[in-house]
């Protein structure tokens, strides 16, 4: 699970530049682009490992790991998560500067608003250039260390181009890359210096180790499936941290107390060399970016591949149906299955599902953020509309929390909010929904059309929504949103956008 | 599928050993057809007024045909069969078996070899009831309902009519079974209990049916004195 969204700083103080020895006018062109490293990097099925290693190295640095605990998702919708940052991180490796200084400026104003202080009262701010800089330490490291465990280590000038483009990488979002030591030969002592430092056995870490490839959803398309999703999670899950752990610097690893297995080197080593061997296959086979895309498509999303989507969705219900006609017969009667398809869901199931996008078991300030930063990404919003967004759902959150909290913990729990369902359509919520109209609605008039609509559904407009000139009138717009908030009807328009894992 | 009572009788036995005796029958005329290239079979397994039974009895029923239905679900599928459940509207049908019938559907949905149609809480005039509903709410205009789209709104509009009933037991009753489509039915009445119905029986059906001039209420074109092929 890479994390873009908690990379790389935006390195607003000045102080820093005049530390910065290296390159300050990167040539951007040999850096980016389909010619790069990082490319040939990104097409690598090991890939997948080194990511989810990076992420673990992220997560033990004390700041990330707060605001990871705090704000971030991937917990509750870790393959949206995970397409929103391949997306990311094709923008910022691209060949076209336009697009990346966008997604920079994009990942800034994200990045601004992840602030915080941890269980211990010690402040973290995503956008502080030191942790920005080891996140793209941890990226670039594990780029190295998946070579090098799976028998290829990197020729030093190999190396050294890489580095210099996660520098660069890291001076497009920033501004420039002073956090970085400038040179490879710097690098190691300043990787090891932190690793030995400033790591800790942090609560992020743990959850992404311990309980995300456990709990790990099953992807949107393969919602029908659920024992064929457990079945394969309970065995690779554990394994996932197995391999992760053994991966992990020796010192980090005694100093986080994490367990030494016998066999987990060995074990890793296959891992990493057997996943390699995927490179030997032909060209377009491995593509994580449409792998990426195609675990966060809903099924039945309007998309160029909704064809082949639907050939494979009904194969996977005739794999389910299979599965479930073979499964040997529970000694109790089944419960009904009836109640999934109610058009309303009971409060537990609608706060889990919709409401607590961080899967802490809260309603917090940060899973409110998180519906707009996802709404904002959809319809990649510019400024000032993406402050209007958000300032709606600080408002939204405002009233929840003073209609809801009933504990004055600053959260709401499950209990609070199914005690107080039907108090739930606020002034507040409203404007969330105008708000959001208004942002949808690109053009500004009053009206969202088909393609409007597909920019934040990512499916096609359905006529009977439609008023009779063929588009969405904001009065319906904001009656069907309420209906999905507070009425916790079920919706196939908002449901992938806020409900699919 | 008559006579499993009778069957169970006639051994001392409890009406539903007859049932499960019924099993086997299913499998062997199901493969029987196949072979012989019959392309749709349908089965009347359950009828909407067989719910009158006793309680235990419809019970057992449905707990067998659960059963049944997971244990042939795989060789079903695997010899090319479309497999789908005619009625299966009651309330009174436990939701497991409802969700084993869906399955089974999806399951072999694709496949194109035999279609075997299971009627399964099953009423002719139910079927014709739920085509007219289906008119109504459709809006088709009076002058615009015909035969042809009439039977379009039946469930499971692609069947075709049916060329030959059998019914075992010596029963001679049409007990509301595909109203519709029997129309033009040609029937066979053999004397064997279900349970004892085998796939030589099944042939022999077949064989009587092969002579028999259907004439549609016409003239038979082969009436002039030539052998039917």
């Amino acid at each position: 699970m890479t994390d873009a969204h908690s990379n790389g700083p935006a390195d607003t103080g000045a102080g820093h530049r005049d530390r910065d020895p290296g390159p300050t006018a990167y040539d951007e062109a040999s850096l980016f682009g389909p010619g790069s490293r990082f490319h040939a990097f990104f097409q690598d099925p090991r890939w997948a490992l080194a990511m989810v290693r990076a992420t673990v190295l992220e997560a033990a640095h004390p700041q990330v790991g707060a605001a990871l605990a705090d704000n971030s998702t991937f917990v509750a919708h870790p393959w949206r998560r995970l397409r929103n940052t391949v997306v990311s991180l094709q923008r910022m490796f691209g060949a076209d500067a336009d697009v990346r200084r966008r997604e920079a400026a994009r990942l800034n104003r994200l990045h601004a608003r992840l602030k915080g202080a941890d269980a211990h009262e010690r402040p973290y701010d995503a956008m502080d250039p030191g942790v920005r800089a080891w996140v793209v330490a941890t990226l670039f490291e594990s780029s190295v260390t998946m070579c090098r465990l799976g028998g290829q280590p990197l020729e030093q000038g190999v190396m050294e181009q890489l580095y210099a483009e996660f520098r660069a990488y890291l001076a497009a979002l920033a501004g420039d890359a002073g956090h970085l030591p400038p040179t490879v030969q710097e690098f190691w002592p300043y990787f090891d210096r932190v690793v030995e430092e400033e790591l800790e056995n942090t609560e992020a870490m743990r959850i992404i180790l311990y309980r995300l490839f456990d709990h790990l959803p099953a992807p949107p398309l393969l919602h029908g499936l659920p024992a064929m999703w457990a079945a394969g999670r309970a065995v690779a899950g554990p394994l996932v941290g197995v391999i992760t752990v053994a991966s992990l610097p020796e010192p980090f690893r005694r100093r986080a107390g994490l367990p030494e297995m016998p066999g987990a080197q060995t074990l890793m080593q296959s891992a990493y060399l057997a996943v390699g061997l995927a490179r030997f296959l032909p060209d377009g086979w491995l593509q994580p970016e449409g792998i990426a895309r195609l675990l966060a498509l809903s099924p039945g999303a309007d998309d160029p591949r909704a064809r082949t989507i639907g050939a494979l969705g009904d194969r996977m219900k005739r794999a389910g149906a299979l599965v479930r006609l073979l499964a040997p017969l529970p000694p109790e009667p089944e419960p009904d299955p009836a109640g999934d398809t109610d058009a309303r869901r009971s409060a537990e199931e609608f706060f889990t599902a919709v409401l607590d996008q961080t899967g802490d078991g809260y309603v917090d300030w940060p899973d409110l953020a998180a519906m707009a930063r996802e709404v904002a990404g959809r319809l990649d919003l510019d400024e000032p509309d993406e402050t209007r967004l958000y300032d709606a759902f600080a408002a939204w959150w405002r009233e929840l929390q003073g209609a809801l909290d009933a504990d004055g913990d600053g959260r709401v729990s499950a209990r609070e909010y199914a005690e107080a369902v039907p108090s739930l359509a606020g002034p507040a919520l409203i404007r969330v929904a105008e708000v959001l109209f208004d942002v949808t609605d690109a053009d500004g008039d009053r009206r969202v059309d088909a393609e409007e609509y597909r920019a934040l559904f990512r499916r096609a407009f359905r006529r009977d929504m439609a008023g009779t000139d063929g588009t969405y009138s904001r009065a319906a717009f904001v009656r069907d949103f309420l209906s999905f908030m507070s009425g916790r009807e079920r919706s196939t328009a908002y449901d992938p956008l806020f409900s699919d894992a | 599928m008559d006579g499993n009572g009778r069957w169970a009788a006639r051994r001392s036995l409890p009406r539903t050993s007859g049932h499960r005796a019924a099993e086997t029958t299913v499998i062997d005329v199901i493969e029987a057809a196949r072979t012989a290239g019959v392309k749709w079979l349908s089965l009347y397994a359950f009828s909407t007024e067989n719910w009158q039974r006793p309680g235990a009895e419809v019970d057992f029923l449905m707990r067998l045909v659960r059963r049944v239905v997971r244990k042939h679900a795989p060789m079903l599928h695997l010899r090319g069969i479309r497999c789908r459940f005619l009625g299966v509207t009651d309330p009174r049908i436990p939701p497991p078996l409802a969700r084993d019938f869906a399955d089974l559907m999806t399951l072999t949905a694709e496949n194109r070899g035999m279609t075997l149609t299971v009627a399964f809480d099953h009423g002719g005039r139910s079927d014709i009831v739920a085509a007219a509903r289906s008119l109504i709410r459709n809006g088709v205009p009076t002058e615009a309902v015909d035969e042809r789209s009439f039977a379009a709104h039946l469930p499971f509009a692609d069947t075709p009519d049916v060329d030959l009933v059998i019914r075992t037991s010596g029963e001679q009753r049409i007990s509301n079974f595909m109203l519709w489509q029997v129309a033009y039915a040609e029937w066979i009445f053999p004397p064997v209990l279900w349970p004892d119905f085998r796939a030589a029986h099944f042939l022999e059906c077949l064989h009587a049916y092969q002579q028999r001039d259907r004439r549609f209420g016409g003239v038979n074109p082969n009436a002039n004195g030539e052998r039917r092929p």
